[in-house]
């Protein structure tokens, strides 16, 4: 019976914990629904009569539609890409562990070591130099480009994990490396490819600065939109701020929740039986 | 038989790649082949601007002054380390570091047991989502909500906590209390991402290990170093290392909350960065703060990833 | 090889009398030339007046980089439109604009790189009056001088000397000018009219304070800053649900700073020599610590978090019914006056301060944003930009500006009866516009702002406990900086080194 009561404890516990995080992005939420005064009102209002306005408002606003395609295409083809090259790399580092290897993996994780604001002069200067300025390709493989330190270095640590075993049975088989890679070792690890590609999705379809300033119109994401229209006449527009931030959570949660097993799923996934 | 022998009479151009496609895969070729992509990417968009920032960080040059860039040599860096805000920013900054990075690992480790272990739990899924979903907020809209809910007239918090019978705590406004409330923030957004890590770390470690483990009687601490450690090292590792790195360069929640004030109780040292490379528009000196930002960046960097593969060094040297 | 020798000798002959005749068609060439030119000379100075534009028949396409959400910002586009009639039919070319949209804390950045490359991006740009200097020194905008004399129509008579001043003027105290004002804003005090006027309330006050209660705009700009301080706090009512004020003081931008510098200047005080650059000796002075104690001591009467605000806080705090009345620009005008409080709003000038010989003076900070002119532009999109300017400027267009919203800074729109009566705010704006300065247009503003905010509000958030060594300590930074540009002739004095605030 207590052991019941202990798990039902336990369990509330979670519970508790998990919309304790969860409350400031369901005031957001909540929010969404209210007008601009009622979102300010003190008490806080809770039970309310919800409206749509927010909503149709933001639907009827061209430029919404077309920055929520742009943060679409940007993220998903930028993750893409980053994922596909940094698993190549990943896969060289992990198996033919090249002299370089340690310093290059090094290397790559001091990209993310610079802050925005240091990089985003050299890096406007050198892309209208390129002519790049709102060039939507160019844009991407910058997304990509700042995806990969991540990824290469997760994906190493669960190529890591497969043993080599795989590719010797494979090689004996007659495959080519390119074989090996794509048909024996991706499978394997496919819960980091999934772990790269949604970490480095959250972060390329929440980024603003350097879409601000290196984009233009053609690549626009959200939270460019977010960031122009937050001020309206010199106030903040809270019901578009709430209904923006709604609607633009909801691709990532999504994404989160369908995807939640291969997050979590260890490395030992290709480990051989009996191997440790 | 005609089929084979069409097959063997390759034409010239099919012969041509099928040989070109073997030597990329031989063993001394395939590698660089492999890694060509990542160290193009890395050249083009980190060497190019990165060298640039540093050759600038030598000069004095102000973007609106109309002047040419003045060959200095250390100038920038002797006036950035002997300023005396820099240190403070930089205290701050450590501070702040290691205490989001701290809690947030501690918490995020604690809570990833409990919730790797709870396989049972109702609609877990859901849970797991929900206590996911800071991560996922855009900054812009979560430093201004948070900045809503911090206010003392309009926010909730300080409602909830006048229902208790305290007065309002100025979370943003008062000097002492706009740094806790900001590092509030952060470990709000970011621990889901170190329970992220703790549960696949926890993911890493084989059942049967663990199962051994408990049937040894070894105690709970023992597990830890011995177990879960040893498995999960890699990604907790990383999981810390990132999140260190994004820590220290903090500077989304800040500008839209507090703007690094009141006076600088919040000023952090990207902040400072932000301000003079990209509102002074000081590139020179702005490019050798960063090179410094950098240079503590890699310090710290190297020296974690040196220690945490010390044991395996002395291991495989054993 | 003699032969060779011979022919081009020959040749050279034959060429030679070929050249001469060349040169002759030449020279008959060249005096043509001259001759039209001359003659078509006169005709393009006057061109800008009559139909035949050289650029007639031409298509061009014109943006504006502005403020996002901002209406007054936007409305030379959405005004454009008949600018492109008036165009077509004046000088024969078709225009179209458009606005690129910048968060207002990103403008300066979006400009600033742009233009940095050379770029035409952006034709015009509505620049903060404080970013002149950093516009103007690397060349990026036009100096209009030359474009104004050239073009009378362009040579304005502004309502207040303060708007050539505000707006146009770099280095500060030249004559050069760079922008024209795209949109005038000065402080103004917004009250709740409603409260003010609620039964019992003039006769409490009365017998509080010996004296009436303000009801009328002219009650108000009587009052100077202690009667300002009885009236807000006899207003201050938590218990009820409101405050007594609201003003700003964040750290944000230039927050903490204006009002700050606004009771400086009307104390008598400055912040610095704009001819000399010196701020030593200037800004730090028993004066100017007062007056930060004055704008300190109204943080009694204000709602808990007032350290953290700025427009947008004031605005909800105001609309929302958190105070009783609310320091503000007033070309928010129309956001802190939403419908449900029409009507019950009383715009004012801010306090005025007594000098000593017992006459008030308001010397306060102007706001607003003039607008520049690319200098990157080719001839065409820089001619157009000129016809716009003059077309922008005159009466009727300004007018129109005016009823849609806008803040119109000409003496003819300025000096309509009917002014005041179009909003709420109109009269404060004339009266304030005549009492309101700018302060630095140096392109180092950007850093001094930033020590100041920070000296500011630490000081109003009690982490400093004394004004004037505040005061020396941006004294320090900012002689320091305008020192290492070339500004001040004066290096920050000894007393500089290791001062920390």
């Amino acid at each position: 019976m207590s052991e019941r009561i202990r798990e039902g404890l336990y369990h509330a516990l979670l519970w508790l914990v998990s919309l304790v995080f969860f409350a400031p992005v369901f005031w957001i939420v909540l929010s969404s629904f209210k007008t601009g005064p009622q979102i300010l009102a003190v008490p806080p209002v809770l039970f309310f009569r919800p409206t749509f306005d927010n909503y149709t408002k933001l639907f009827a606003d061209p430029a919404f539609e077309h920055h929520f395609f742009n943060s679409i295409a940007l993220s998903v083809l930028a993750v893409l890409i980053a994922v596909a090259v940094s698993f190549l790399a990943a896969f060289a580092f992990s198996r033919f562990r090249p002299a370089a290897t340690n310093f290059l993996m090094f290397l790559l994780l001091s990209i993310r070591m610079l802050p925005g604001s240091a990089a985003i002069l050299p890096v406007y200067l050198m892309y209208v130099a390129f002519g790049w300025k709102d060039s939507f390709v160019a844009m991407t493989l910058f997304y990509a480009m700042f995806s990969i330190p991540f990824s290469v270095w997760i994906l190493k640590g669960f190529i890591d994990g497969v043993s080599p075993r795989f590719d010797e049975t494979g090689i004996v088989n007659g495959a080519s490396w390119f074989g090996i890679i794509a048909r024996l070792t991706l499978p394997q690890v496919y819960p980091g490819v999934v772990a790269a590609l949604i970490f480095n999705f959250i972060f390329v379809w929440n980024e603003f600065l350097f879409n601000y300033i290196i984009g233009g119109i053609n690549t626009s994401n959200i939270p460019v939109l977010l960031a122009t229209n937050l001020s309206q006449g010199g106030g903040i527009d809270w019901t578009f701020l709430s209904s923006l931030t709604t609607i633009y959570i909801l691709p990532p949660i999504l994404v989160v929740y369908l995807f939640q097993r291969y997050l979590l799923v260890g490395m030992t996934f290709g480990t051989v039986r009996g191997e440790v | 038989m005609t089929g084979s022998v069409e097959a063997t009479a390759a034409t010239p151009s099919r012969r041509r790649r099928a040989d070109f496609f073997a030597f990329l895969g031989r063993r001394e070729v395939l590698p660089s082949v492999l890694i060509a992509p990542v160290l193009i990417f890395f050249i083009i968009w980190n060497t190019i601007p990165t060298l640039w920032l540093l050759g600038l960080s030598f000069y004095r040059f102000s973007l609106t002054s109309g002047r040419a860039p003045i060959y200095s040599g250390f100038y920038n860096y002797v006036n950035i380390i002997n300023d005396a805000s820099t240190w403070f920013d930089l205290s701050r900054t450590f501070i702040f570091v290691i205490l989001a990075v701290g809690i947030e690992t501690t918490a995020g480790f604690f809570l990833g047991l409990l919730f790797w272990g709870s396989d049972r739990l109702p609609g877990r899924r859901v849970a797991l989502t929900l206590l996911f979903a800071p991560m996922v907020v855009t900054p812009v809209a979560a430093g201004t909500f948070w900045r809503l809910i911090y206010d003392p007239t309009f926010g909730i918090l300080d409602w909830f906590i006048g229902l208790l019978g305290f007065p309002a705590i100025r979370f943003l406004s008062d000097a002492s209390a706009a740094f806790w409330a900001v590092l509030a923030v952060d470990i709000w957004m970011w621990t889901p991402f170190m329970v992220l890590m703790a549960m696949a770390a926890l993911g890493s470690v084989p059942r049967a290990e663990l199962e051994a483990a408990e049937i040894d009687r070894l105690t709970l601490f023992q597990r830890f170093r011995l177990v879960i450690l040893y498995h999960g090292k890699f990604i907790l590792m990383l999981g810390i290392l990132l999140r260190t790195i994004d820590a220290f360069k903090t500077m989304d929640l800040i500008f839209d909350m507090t703007y690094g004030g009141p006076g600088t109780a919040t000023e952090l040292v990207a902040m400072t960065l932000f301000r003079s490379a990209f509102e002074s528009f000081n590139m020179g000196s702005s490019s050798a703060l960063a090179v410094i930002l950098l240079l503590i960046s890699i310090a710290f960097t190297a020296t974690f990833l040196y220690v945490l593969y010390i044991r395996e060094r002395r291991t495989a040297e054993a | 090889m003699s032969k060779e020798m011979d022919a081009p000798a020959g040749a050279d002959t034959a060429t030679t009398e070929r050249k001469q005749k060349r040169i002759g068609r030449r020279q008959l060439i060249r005096a043509s030339a001259a001759l039209g030119a001359a003659a078509a000379l006169p005709r393009y100075a006057y061109s800008q007046s009559e139909k035949a534009s050289p650029l007639a028949g031409k298509s061009i396409h014109m943006q504006i980089l502005g403020i996002a959400g901002w209406l007054p910002s936007k409305l030379g586009v959405d005004m454009s439109p008949e600018f492109a009639k008036y165009a077509k039919s004046k000088y024969g070319y078709d225009v179209s604009f458009s606005f690129a949209d910048a968060p207002f804390g990103a403008l300066f950045q979006k400009a600033a790189t742009s233009l940095a490359t050379r770029s035409q991006e952006y034709n015009i740009i509505i620049s903060d009056s404080q970013w002149l200097g950093a516009l103007a020194t690397p060349h990026w905008i036009v100096q209009l001088n030359d474009i104004i004399a050239k073009n009378p129509e362009l040579n304005i008579e502004w309502w207040s000397p303060s708007i050539r001043s505000s707006y146009q003027v770099f280095p500060d105290g030249s004559s050069k000018l760079w922008g024209f004002p795209q949109v005038g804003d000065i402080i103004g005090i917004f009250v709740r009219k409603d409260i003010l006027e609620g039964p019992g309330e003039a006769a409490a006050f009365k017998a509080k304070y010996g004296r009436d209660l303000p009801t009328t705009w002219e009650d108000f700009d009587k009052m100077d800053f202690d009667q300002w301080v009885d009236l807000i706090a006899f207003f201050n009512r938590p218990e009820k649900g409101y405050h007594g004020f609201c003003a700003q003081y964040s750290r944000e931008y230039d927050a903490a700073s204006c009002p700050t510098m606004s009771f400086m200047r009307s104390l008598g005080g400055d912040v610095w020599d704009p001819k000399t650059g010196q701020v030593q000796g200037i800004f730090d002075t028993p004066s100017n610590a007062h007056a930060m104690e004055l704008y300190k001591s109204w943080l009694k009467y204000q709602p808990p978090g007032a350290t953290n605000y700025f427009i947008a806080e004031v605005i909800d705090a105001f609309t929302q019914g958190k105070v009783f009345a609310a320091w503000q620009w007033v070309a928010t005008g129309k956001t802190m006056i939403p419908p449900n409080l029409e009507g019950k709003v009383l715009v004012v000038p801010p306090p005025a301060f007594k000098k000593p010989d017992g006459t008030l003076y308001r010397n306060y900070i102007i706001g607003g944003q003039p607008w520049v002119i690319n200098a990157f532009n080719d001839p065409e999109h820089m001619q157009i930009a000129v016809d716009f300017m003059k077309w922008w400027y005159l009466p009727e267009t300004q007018r129109e500006y005016l009823t849609r919203g806008g803040m119109p800074c000409d003496k003819a729109t300025c000096s309509r009866p009917d002014f005041d009566g179009i909003y709420p705010w109109n009269r404060t704006y004339k009266y304030m516009l005549l009492r309101s300065s700018d302060f630095w247009h140096d392109p180092k503003y950007s850093e001094m702002l930033s020590d100041q905010q920070q000296a500011f509000t630490g000081y109003y958030t009690g982490q400093i406990k004394d004004p004037l060594h505040a005061l020396q300590w941006v004294a320090c930074q900012q002689q320091k900086i305008l020192y290492d540009e070339g500004t001040a002739a004066k290096a920050p004095t000894a007393a500089c080194s290791g001062i920390t605030l």
